[in-house]
């Protein structure tokens, strides 16, 4: 094979190790491409939203149709209590975290499809990984799509270094979708106001986090999080979408708020 | 239903009910005594580089396909491709076009599957079929029961969800780490990387015939000792350390192919890089 067109990057990279610090670097030197840099990334949370059932999840969905024309979504779902239980039966049985995972995405994909039923008449599709192709015609076309927030490794899935639960789940799915399409915004919808020092449903001294970085967050070793841990690692290294905002979904114009830009909620940024 | 008045969402009784997944105390309930699983002690991955074997052509494949054939009586080979030369050109092509990781990622998938069309034609004489990735994980049990052998793509499935890179913007999750993954989760009995040096050196033999070959390691050493350049992709050092299941492998030489009947036996023809 001749590659005497390649540039001394391509060609580096076709000659040499992958594993060469230089090469990698190269790499890197310039930014990728926004493929969709109006549209926001939005995850309804599993057992802190949907698992709330029609009080929670209806109000919501004439806010997100409130906002089609406005704003372009792509709308994750997380798993919940029925991920939760899967867990803990995949748990007492043995079972492989890679078998876990593929558990996690039925249920995740169970709540997407309710999501997707909701907003059918609006003409908002459910896509399946496979269908990322067609996500820009969607958003074109309906303003917003509705995805499963597992990212989809399914047997693939690596090992947690505590525990047997898959360590990427449905924020780190959704998250992973906002950064590599370079989305504007990555929303996470739950319950609470925001990140707290605690979870405030247990502890009533928690205190509510506005405003931090991924190292301030990462120094004060928290021993709950409102956010998988993973994402902070994603983000100190994502070349596109370099914070998430976590607002209170149960609170009419939050989403909305959120979508305009507004610092409503709490804002974990990389440094 | 139980519990606190105040929460108002809905539970499913189980162990992690009400709980956060993202609390380590709960993430520590979750490593019970319980044995793990192992879906198939009996079989064997066996990963093929791409540019180490595949892309050598006729004089490197074809020892190798004729070992791997002598081996199937013997052994149930679940054999895994990597992308190579064509992956390492989309990646040039891809970068200058500023796609970012996860898309070369997902476009990185293609080729692999290639090579593994190009080894499943090969190896089709003596019974082996290459699988499409969508339906590979989940009939796996069934397949590795009918067929002599099976092939599939390497590159694990993480295609636009590819993690960010920690520098730069190649792919972390190769065919070494689908590999690696599948054999973890389905528990088989070992792993074996066929590349085109013996193991891991010193220093790179290809520019320094003096480096030496460190038959054994762990992966704590191989960070020790700062190595400038490693034969297989570096994610492996933190997916052995959080292996349950297969806590070693063994990198061996596909131009020694005699070394291949010997590493599925379980013999120590390679390196060994074991979790520390």
């Amino acid at each position: 094979m001749s590659f005497a067109n390649l540039s001394q990057l391509g060609r580096s990279l076709v000659e040499g190790s992958l594993s060469d610090p230089e090469i990698l670097k190269a790499t890197g030197k310039e930014p990728p491409i926004r493929i969709l840099p109006e549209a926001s990334v939005i995850k309804i949370g599993g057992q802190s939203f949907i698992d709330r059932g029609r009080a929670a999840v209806f109000p919501l969905i004439d806010e997100i149709v409130e906002n089609l024309g406005r704003h372009q979504m792509i709308i994750g779902t997380g798993g919940g209590s029925r991920a939760r239980h899967a867990y803990s039966v995949s748990v007492d049985l043995g079972l492989p975290t890679g078998v876990m995972s593929v558990l996690g995405t039925f249920v995740s994909m169970q709540n997407a499809r309710m999501i997707s039923y909701l907003l059918a008449k609006h003409g908002i599709p459910f896509i399946e990984p496979a269908q990322f192709g067609q996500l820009s015609h969607y958003l074109d076309t309906r303003g917003a799509v509705i995805f499963f927030g597992m990212p989809p490794y399914t047997f693939w899935q690596e090992n947690p270094s505590i525990g047997r639960i898959p360590p990427h789940r449905t924020d780190a799915g959704a998250y992973l979708v906002s950064e590599v399409f370079g989305c504007k915004r990555m929303i996470y919808i739950k319950d609470e106001e925001g990140l707290f020092t605690a979870d405030p449903k247990k502890d009533p001294t928690a205190r509510f986090i506005e405003r931090i970085s991924v190292s301030e967050l990462k120094a004060m070793n928290l021993p709950d999080l409102a956010v998988e841990h993973p994402v902070l690692d994603m983000m100190e290294n994502a070349a596109n979408r370099r914070s998430v905002q976590i607002i209170n979904g149960l609170k009419k114009g939050n989403l909305t708020r959120a979508l305009s830009g507004e610092p409503v909620g709490s804002t974990i940024y990389a440094d | 239903m139980r519990g606190n008045p105040l929460d108002q969402r809905h539970h499913l009784d189980s162990m992690l009910m009400r709980e956060s997944l993202l609390d380590r105390g709960v993430q520590r309930s979750t490593d019970n005594d319980r044995q793990i699983v192992r879906m198939l002690p009996d079989a064997q991955v066996v990963k093929l580089g791409g540019r180490s074997v595949v892309d050598q052509g006729h004089s490197v494949v074809r020892p190798v396909v004729d070992a791997l054939a002598k081996a199937l009586p013997e052994h149930r080979l679940i054999i895994g491709t990597g992308g190579g030369a064509r992956t390492r050109h989309l990646y040039s092509i891809g970068i200058d076009l500023g796609m970012p990781v996860g898309v070369l990622a997902e476009l990185a998938a293609a080729d692999a599957l290639g090579n593994a069309h190009i080894l499943g034609t090969l190896l089709s004489p003596y019974g082996v079929v290459a699988i499409p990735p969508a339906m590979f994980g989940h009939l796996l049990p069934l397949f590795i029961r009918s067929v002599p052998g099976v092939i599939f793509t390497g590159v694990p499935p993480y295609s636009l969800w590819e993690h960010p890179s920690p520098v730069g913007r190649i792919p972390t999750h190769g065919s070494d780490a689908g590999c690696f993954l599948l054999a973890e989760c389905f528990g088989t009995k070992a792993l074996t990387l066929i590349k085109d040096v013996d193991g891991l050196y010193e220093a790179d033999p290809k520019h320094d015939p003096t480096a030496r070959l460190i038959p054994e390691i762990t992966t704590a050493e191989v960070r020790d000792r700062k190595l400038p350049s490693l034969p297989f992709e570096p994610i492996l050092l933190t997916l052995l350390d959080n292996a349950r299941l297969v806590r070693q492998l063994q990198i061996i030489n596909g131009r020694r192919p005699e070394t291949i009947a010997a590493a599925l036996a379980g013999e120590h023809v390679g390196t060994i890089l074991r979790a520390a």
